[in-house]
């Protein structure tokens, strides 16, 4: 079984910014977007995080699986949530609406009236949805697609996480290779059992049964690995000091240029919002009729 | 030696990382795994492993475990980075490990349902954290939070947690009196 990363190296613009300024971009930026439902406002972030997502040169193809599981889910929550039951709209779409199409009927026998109707404002803010959830994806997906995975622990040490999750982190993507081929011998062994692990069929209780010959061994198998990895460590001496990094990792001016823009993005969206009371739902007047 | 409940040391580091691993790589090896009539619903037996290394190892590895564990397994498969998933996934595995300190025998029917216990709580916490994130970041309701993301996560994650830490931890017994810590 063999386990490759999403990432390989694509000599593109986001592989030069330093990963730390990547990371704190991305932050901003999420928490700068949660502050709006205006449309005006969320096409410009919708526009940011498209550049940020070009800059990283990565295909649509690559990512397409992780497109599909975010729309699917941002569509079943849109349509059932804010166009059909509303329930997503209460709290930011105020008042009655207007009614795009309306039925009111009652239903034999229980003797239920219900009352649908599809209002403009409900189906403009089912846009809203759409267009801020693929923004913060656009920003999130490309991650594990352009960050070198080596550079994990080196940025969460210098973004003044402790040294020792830093070095947990790095030894956990150095562990995964090994981890993967210890899964594939299992996975082997157990065919060569008669153990049918692939076959979906069955209910959960079928399938816990099928998967634990699998599970328990891999586990028990790197724990007792881990205690001699433990004891290695110990006689380094290990975290008597701290570590040194082979990366270094160095701010350039773009990487200041792109951190003071996330900071006032958040501060403008801040001060817009709490003070001005801009960026709540808005709805175009253009598409309201009368 | 004496155990403290938010140690982070050598042993500490170690199976947080190995803890870490083995749920991104089992997670994502296991894709193969759905719930029956619920397509791309995928189930992940690989929750057990974080909640099972909280139990053993504390709450600092379980945590690490959960979190790291579950970046990881969306950098194997692509899925881009979900930090407030990930930090419930994290919660998933601290809450058992809250009973770190009180397990000596891990084949003890008490420790067990101790455990099985704090594995339903810490489901409950971390998958709670994590949905209640996409009303904040969504605009969804409590209700839609509660059947779509909640109820799923919450019946499957249990499930696994429920029927894998005991046997892991009636299997970590022989390690136990092999290693001797």
């Amino acid at each position: 079984m063999l386990v490759t990363w999403a990432y390989r190296f694509r000599n593109s613009l986001m592989e030069r910014i330093d990963p730390r300024t990547r990371w704190i971009f991305s932050l901003l930026f999420l928490f700068s977007i949660t502050m709006y439902w205006d449309m005006r406002f969320l096409l410009f972030f919708f526009a940011v995080a498209w550049l940020w997502y070009a800059g990283a040169r990565v295909t649509f193809k690559e990512t397409r699986r992780a497109w599909l599981l975010v729309t699917m889910l941002l569509f079943s929550m849109v349509i059932v949530n804010t166009i059909l039951t509303g329930g997503g709209a209460s709290g930011v779409v105020q008042g009655p609406g207007h009614p795009v199409y309306a039925v009111h009927f009652t239903i034999p026998v229980v003797g239920w009236t219900v009352n649908f109707s599809l209002t403009i404002e409900r189906l403009w803010f089912g846009l809203c949805q759409i267009v801020r959830v693929w923004s913060i994806s656009a920003i999130f997906i490309i991650i594990p697609y352009s960050m070198d995975p080596r550079l994990y622990g080196v940025t969460f040490r210098r973004l003044g996480f402790p040294d020792r999750f830093a070095f947990s982190m790095d030894l956990a993507f150095r562990y995964v290779p090994t981890l993967a081929r210890d899964f594939a011998v299992t996975l082997d062994a157990q065919r060569a059992r008669g153990y049918e692990i692939e076959r979906v069929e069955g209910g959960l209780i079928t399938q816990a049964r099928r998967i634990a010959p699998l599970i328990i061994p891999v586990t028990i198998g790197s724990i007792l690995s881990g205690e001699d990895m433990v004891n290695a460590m110990d006689l380094r001496c290990f975290g008597l000091r701290p570590r040194t990094w082979i990366v270094v990792t160095t701010y350039k001016w773009f990487d200041f240029a792109i951190i003071g823009f996330g900071i006032f993005m958040l501060i403008a969206s801040i001060i817009l919002l709490f003070y001005f009371h801009i960026g709540g739902f808005w709805v175009p007047p253009g598409i309201i009729p009368g | 030696m004496n155990k403290k409940l938010w140690q982070f040391g050598t042993r500490e580091v170690v199976f947080a990382a190995i803890g870490a691993a083995l749920y991104g790589v089992l997670a994502w090896a296991t894709n193969f795994l759905q719930i029956p009539g619920a397509g791309n619903v995928s189930v992940r037996p690989a929750v057990a492993i974080p909640m099972f290394f909280g139990v053993v190892f504390g709450p600092v590895v379980g945590f690490i475990a959960g979190f790291l564990g579950n970046i990881i397994s969306d950098l194997l498969s692509g899925y881009g980075f979900w930090f407030w998933w990930d930090l419930g996934n994290g919660i998933q595995g601290l809450i058992p490990g809250l009973i770190f300190l009180t397990i000596v025998n891990y084949r003890d029917l008490g420790s067990i349902i101790r455990a099985e216990i704090m594995v339903v709580l810490g489901v409950i916490v971390g998958m709670g954290i994590a949905s209640i994130s996409d009303i904040w970041v969504s605009g969804m309701d409590l209700l839609t939070v509660w059947t779509v993301d909640f109820l799923p996560a919450f019946i499957t994650n249990a499930f696994w947690g429920l029927i894998l830490v005991p046997i892991l931890m009636v299997a970590y017994s022989a390690v136990q009196l092999r290693s001797g810590r």
